[in-house]
């Protein structure tokens, strides 16, 4: 596997029948990205293993995939999802939803919170509340909202806006993976929220074939930013 | 003041909607103390709890209300007791305003009104301005809760970097405040103190008539002029914060206020402090804080030099922490037209264990050793060295 160098990074020979062009923005960022596609089996459609790994190798699970297909790929449907705040936590604390989805913020805890995010994607606040009194909020723009809550700043979590027709997270073992692919030309876009890259998305362009299992490794060149020391305890405030 | 304070108190309750919330902390002692007669009943011994207060004692009786009105505003009022014959039982030790608006393009002001504390410690992170680590703060920080309180506006700007996907936040924050012209009266005729009692807004410290620090008043406009402080801060993640902050309450030296039999202490001070935390639980605490106090009556003019340095290291682990610290303290009374100089140089050691049962019960036993030499006890008749040693079992409960 070719590690370490831009310049090993441009070197690369994509193997089998597919063509690996890495946008700039995937180059500059310092991440690597490797392509192999193996014989399928029987059945026509195609399917894909993403990968992501830090600079030593280990898997980083939790890391956005998003995959944007061919023209005429049925996009993922709109939905309703819940970010609850639960112990002076957001849960969940990374959430992907597609473009025109909406998202409730009920807020389990004792305490007021008051959510906001000022994030280019979709600004908005909902006043100090308890419960579900507001409406959910619409996100109707790509991109990566920030939340936070206004009297807790220790409280963080994420909202990846997309309009890629396939979505998720890698699991523990840094993998995430898709099947029932069309064959075409696709675009990966990989992000994680103590990722350091240059970029803020790494993406990748790929082509894949009829009947193919492609495997796509990403390899983080910096390393993550520290895990949060995990909440405090409840009696704690900031003086 | 007192006007200042009910207003802000019948302010606060009236427009307060449902979402309010009340503290309540009961924690209790148990004592064993060598220590000389402490500065709270006339001495100066530097425990809160002396040889003659072995036993089971109050450590703090606590009742603190916030509430929210709006959908920007805060409001809260922190209540306490220290010792039931104390001047005063029941009384503030923080009350105020904050208004909160929401971030815009990652940045966020605050703006606080009322009595609260100075951004100073980076020991005191739990409800109550309590110390988490220890029971008793170091020397720095026990001088902020005695002398010290922000009763005024302060302002604050916050710069949200990691909401940005930065590695830091940074802000600086700064206050206009009154009635804290006697700040210095203690370090310069006590000393440094190890302790966890904070002063409340009409407390007095000390038994009024009684030796060095005869039942002082901490928190009066004596000349009317304005002092101000000016901090900064920066935090990389959750891990390091670093604090600095600029102190000079401006007064007039000259001033002399007969009600309270003090004149208007000129202090001012520079803190530095900074906290590292692990994912492994350790905490790292160093702070350093210097500065100067002078007044100026008719008979010539007095000058005292203080400064203080701690450092703190602390191991959590579930429910389970341990935390020692190591403080250097002195005063230097570098001006005086009546000699001998009235100044000290101590060290303090405390050591401790706490343990969560759950949200509500807390234990924990601390060791604490000071040792001082102070000229002043030599107007007592007693030696000027000394060492103290105090051991507490605290039991608390907290809803």
């Amino acid at each position: 596997m070719p590690r370490g160098s831009e310049e090993r990074v441009g070197n690369l020979r994509p193997r089998a029948k597919v063509w690996a062009g890495f946008r700039r923005a995937g180059l500059a960022s310092g991440a690597l990205a490797t392509l192999a596609l193996g014989a399928g089996s029987a059945c026509a459609a195609a399917s894909l293993t993403v990968m992501v790994t830090r600079s030593d190798g280990t898997p980083v699970p939790g890391a956005v995939v998003l995959l944007h297909g061919p023209p005429g790929s049925r996009p993922a449907p709109p939905a309703t999802y819940v970010v609850d705040q639960v112990n002076l936590t957001f849960t969940p604390d990374l959430t992907v939803v597609p473009v025109g989805s909406s998202v409730k913020f009920p807020n389990s805890d004792a305490v007021s919170h008051q959510v906001y995010s000022f994030s280019p994607a979709r600004r908005f606040q909902l006043p100090l509340y308890r419960g579900t009194p507001y409406a959910p909020v619409k996100f109707d723009q790509a991109g990566i909202v920030t939340l936070g809550c206004n009297i807790h700043d220790d409280m963080i979590a994420y909202l990846v806006v997309t309009d890629a027709e396939w979505s998720g997270l890698t699991e523990a073992d840094g993998t995430w993976a898709v099947a029932n692919l069309p064959a075409g030309e696709f675009r990966v876009e990989v992000w994680h929220p103590r990722m350091r890259e240059v970029a803020t998305t790494l993406e990748k362009h790929l082509a894949i074939a009829d009947a193919t299992a492609g495997k796509l490794d990403v390899h983080l060149m910096r390393p993550l930013r520290p895990e949060p020391l995990g909440h405090k305890p409840h009696s704690w405030s900031d003086y | 003041m007192r006007t200042l304070v009910a207003f802000a108190l019948a302010l606060a309750s009236a427009a307060a909607q449902a979402a309010d919330a009340l503290d309540l902390q009961v924690d209790l002692r148990l004592v064993a103390s060598d220590g000389r007669t402490s500065y709270l009943d006339g001495g100066l011994g530097k425990l809160r709890f002396d040889e003659g207060h072995d036993g089971l004692q109050i450590g703090r009786l606590r009742a603190a209300w916030s509430g929210d009105f709006g959908e920007r505003w805060n409001a809260r009022a922190d209540v306490s007791l220290w010792r039931w014959d104390d001047a005063t039982r029941f009384d503030i030790t923080e009350t105020y305003l904050e208004f909160r608006p929401y971030p815009a393009d990652g940045w966020r002001s605050r703006v606080k009104v009322g009595a609260s504390y100075l951004p100073v410690s980076l020991e005191h992170r739990a409800a109550g301005w309590t110390n988490p680590y220890l029971i008793s703060s170091s020397a720095i920080n026990t001088w902020v809760g005695e002398e010290l309180r922000t009763i005024g506006a302060e302002y604050s700007l916050e710069w949200l970097g990691t909401r940005q996907g930065s590695d830091f936040d940074a802000g600086i924050e700064t206050a206009v405040f009154g009635w804290n012209d006697p700040a210095g009266v203690l370090i310069a005729s006590r000393g440094w103190t190890l302790h966890d009692r904070q002063t409340m807004l009409f407390d007095k410290m000390g038994q009024p008539g009684q030796g060095p620090v005869p039942g002082r008043v901490l928190f009066k406009e004596i000349d009317g002029r304005p002092g101000y402080w000016a901090g900064a801060h920066v935090r990389y993640l959750d891990r390091v914060e670093m604090r600095y902050l600029h102190y000079d309450n401006r007064a007039d030296p000259e001033a002399y206020d007969p009600g309270i039999n003090d004149y208007a202490w000129l202090t001012r001070f520079d803190s530095l402090g900074l906290r590292l935390e692990t994912s492994g639980g350790w905490t790292f605490i160093a702070q350093w804080l210097a500065g100067n106090t002078s007044i100026e009556p008719e008979t010539g003019y007095e000058v005292w030099d203080f400064d203080s340095t701690f450092l703190l290291v602390s191991k959590a682990w579930g429910p389970h922490r341990i935390s020692a610290r190591a403080d250097w303290f002195g005063t230097d009374h570098v001006q005086t037209s009546w000699p001998p100089p009235v100044e000290e140089d101590g060290t303090g050691f405390t050591a401790g264990y706490s343990y969560d049962f759950d949200d509500h019960w807390h234990c924990a036993v601390e060791f604490l050793q000071i040792r001082s030499d102070v000229a002043a006890r030599m107007h007592l008749g007693e030696p000027s060295r000394a060492h103290e040693r105090q051991l507490q079992l605290q039991v608390r409960y907290a809803r």
